[in-house]
């Protein structure tokens, strides 16, 4: 599930919830260069479902979701 | 039975339901809590109620307050079925969280999203009894009472809401992200199936608990009190599972352009009016409320203050039992709003102004079984292709962008 790979930059919206977590993580996308990965860690579980559709539908890609306990650790490949 | 039961649990609690599903259901339930109990799936009119409880343990006479007449405040929460839906949607909602082991205290790490929870909380709140009903009794269970009232509170909800993004993307509402730029290895550590199972074993006390209360009262002979705890926790499970956030339905369509939610809250509206259709054509009597400016006002009230709060009034229900706390303090401003609103109802004027000499129309009785039905037909698709329409709009503004930017590069 998790590969090797290495991350470049972290946005923790542990504790914030809608529209907080998906707009910050769209924010953060927009900082990034194409190809950086962005890690997002989440615990709102509304999120679990924004975040990753949000990301999608702007074109970025999903590579990974790590599950611990009820923090979401996703990892996002910036597409431009 | 262990590996059954395994299995029922990774089926139901491992992922979220399809919202369409969920509100199809609720839209059903919805339908049959009428017919059998002749009052609607709702919560703001018993927070209203909770309001005026408050004031009574601290020795405020709210005998002649209005307001208060008009909503029946009479007794306690455990002697209204309202208060045992509500009281059922929490345990409900509760075991939800904990049997997918979605429970986690969760503290906000920014010290506005307090103060932005309360006062959008007491907004909604207010709007909502304005109104006389929020997501539910003027939307989602008010719409297929046939009630003309429910279509000016949705329009007012769109418009709030619409205003509400704007004003939650401002710098004040938003906040700062916690964001750092330091390289490191992604997280690759395995899931430990077994963390947090104790999680389940509190799930199974809910349950019973769920289940004494409602056997205590339907044994009893408080049947109506007994099918008020149950359906409420069917709803609570149901939003929980579903993640149905009215508030999520209508802000992320102006917001990103999301409009999955939205057409689900339609759908789930279109199946319950076929089915209350059916409860009021064999004699069971609609709840009509006043179709006056009240309603819209409350509505545009109600969709800013949602937005700001961060949930409506079934939104923090779900989301405290997930262990949001700052949802508690959303639940708080909607009482306090509530409850200035019973309190200004009369005492500034409130009535007078917004609603006094406004009919309360019932769409069957004025436009026929025909009118009705295509009218209030006409009103959700009309409301299905505004969410198709902004979709499409959205990811033509994505589009637009990514091509843009495609050129900036290539040259």
């Amino acid at each position: 599930m998790a590969e090797n790979f290495t991350v470049d930059a972290t946005l923790d919206v542990r504790g914030e919830s809608c529209p907080y977590p998906e707009l910050y993580t769209l924010e953060a996308i927009e900082k990034l260069e194409d190809g950086k990965i962005l890690e997002v860690i989440a615990d709102c579980p509304q999120s679990f479902i924004n975040v990753p559709a949000s990301c999608k539908r702007h074109g970025h890609e999903v590579l990974s979701k790590v599950k611990d306990g009820t923090t979401l650790y996703y990892y996002i490949r910036v597409c431009k | 039975m262990r590996i059954w039961l395994e299995k029922a649990h990774e089926k139901y609690f491992s992922g979220f339901w399809n919202p369409f599903i969920v509100l199809l259901l609720a839209g059903v339930f919805a339908a049959f809590y009428f017919g059998l109990t002749g009052t609607l799936w709702a919560v703001t009119g018993e927070f209203t109620r909770w309001g005026g409880n408050l004031l009574q343990l601290f020795g405020v006479d709210t005998a002649d307050w209005a307001y208060f007449k008009a909503i029946k405040l009479i007794g306690e929460p455990q002697d209204r079925t309202d208060g045992w839906l509500v009281i059922g949607m929490l345990l409900g909602s509760l075991f939800s969280a904990l049997a997918s082991k979605n429970f986690k205290w969760k503290v906000p790490r920014q010290k506005r999203r307090w103060v932005w929870g309360f006062i959008g909380g007491i907004i909604a709140g207010f709007g909502t009894r304005l109104a006389m009903g929020c997501n539910l009794a003027a939307f989602f269970t008010g719409l297929p009472q046939f009630s003309l009232h429910a279509w000016f509170f949705i329009a007012g909800t769109a418009i709030g809401t619409y205003f509400g993004v704007k004003l939650a993307v401002l710098p004040i509402f938003k906040g700062k992200p916690k964001i750092s730029f330091s390289r490191h290895a992604a997280k690759s550590t395995q899931p430990d199936p077994q963390h947090g199972n104790y999680q389940l074993y509190a799930a199974v006390l809910v349950l019973l608990f769920i289940a004494l209360i409602a056997a205590w009262y339907l044994i009893s002979g408080k049947i109506m009190l007994g099918l008020a705890a149950l359906f409420g926790a069917a709803f609570g499970i149901l939003i929980q599972r579903g993640q149905i956030c009215f508030t999520s339905g209508l802000r992320d369509l102006w917001l990103t352009g999301r409009g999955t939610l939205g057409k689900a809250i339609i759908v789930g509206m279109a199946i319950q009016t076929a089915g209350t259709a059916i409860f009021i054509f064999k004699g069971e009597a609609p709840v009509i409320h006043w179709a006056s400016p009240g309603a819209l006002v409350g509505g545009v009230l109600f969709g800013i203050g949602i937005v700001i709060a961060g949930g409506c009034e079934t939104g923090w229900m779900y989301r405290i039992t997930e262990g949001q706390v700052q949802f508690f303090a959303v639940g708080a401003g909607n009482i306090v709003g509530a409850t200035l609103l019973a309190y200004g109802w009369d005492h500034w004027g409130i009535f007078d102004v917004f609603v006094k000499g406004w009919p309360e129309v019932n769409i069957v009785t004025s436009f026929g079984w025909g009118g009705a039905l295509f009218g209030t037909g006409a009103f959700l698709l009309a409301l299905y292709l505004l969410i198709v329409w902004r979709e499409n709009w959205y990811t033509k503004k994505i589009n637009a962008k990514r091509t843009l930017f495609e050129k900036k590069t290539s040259a």
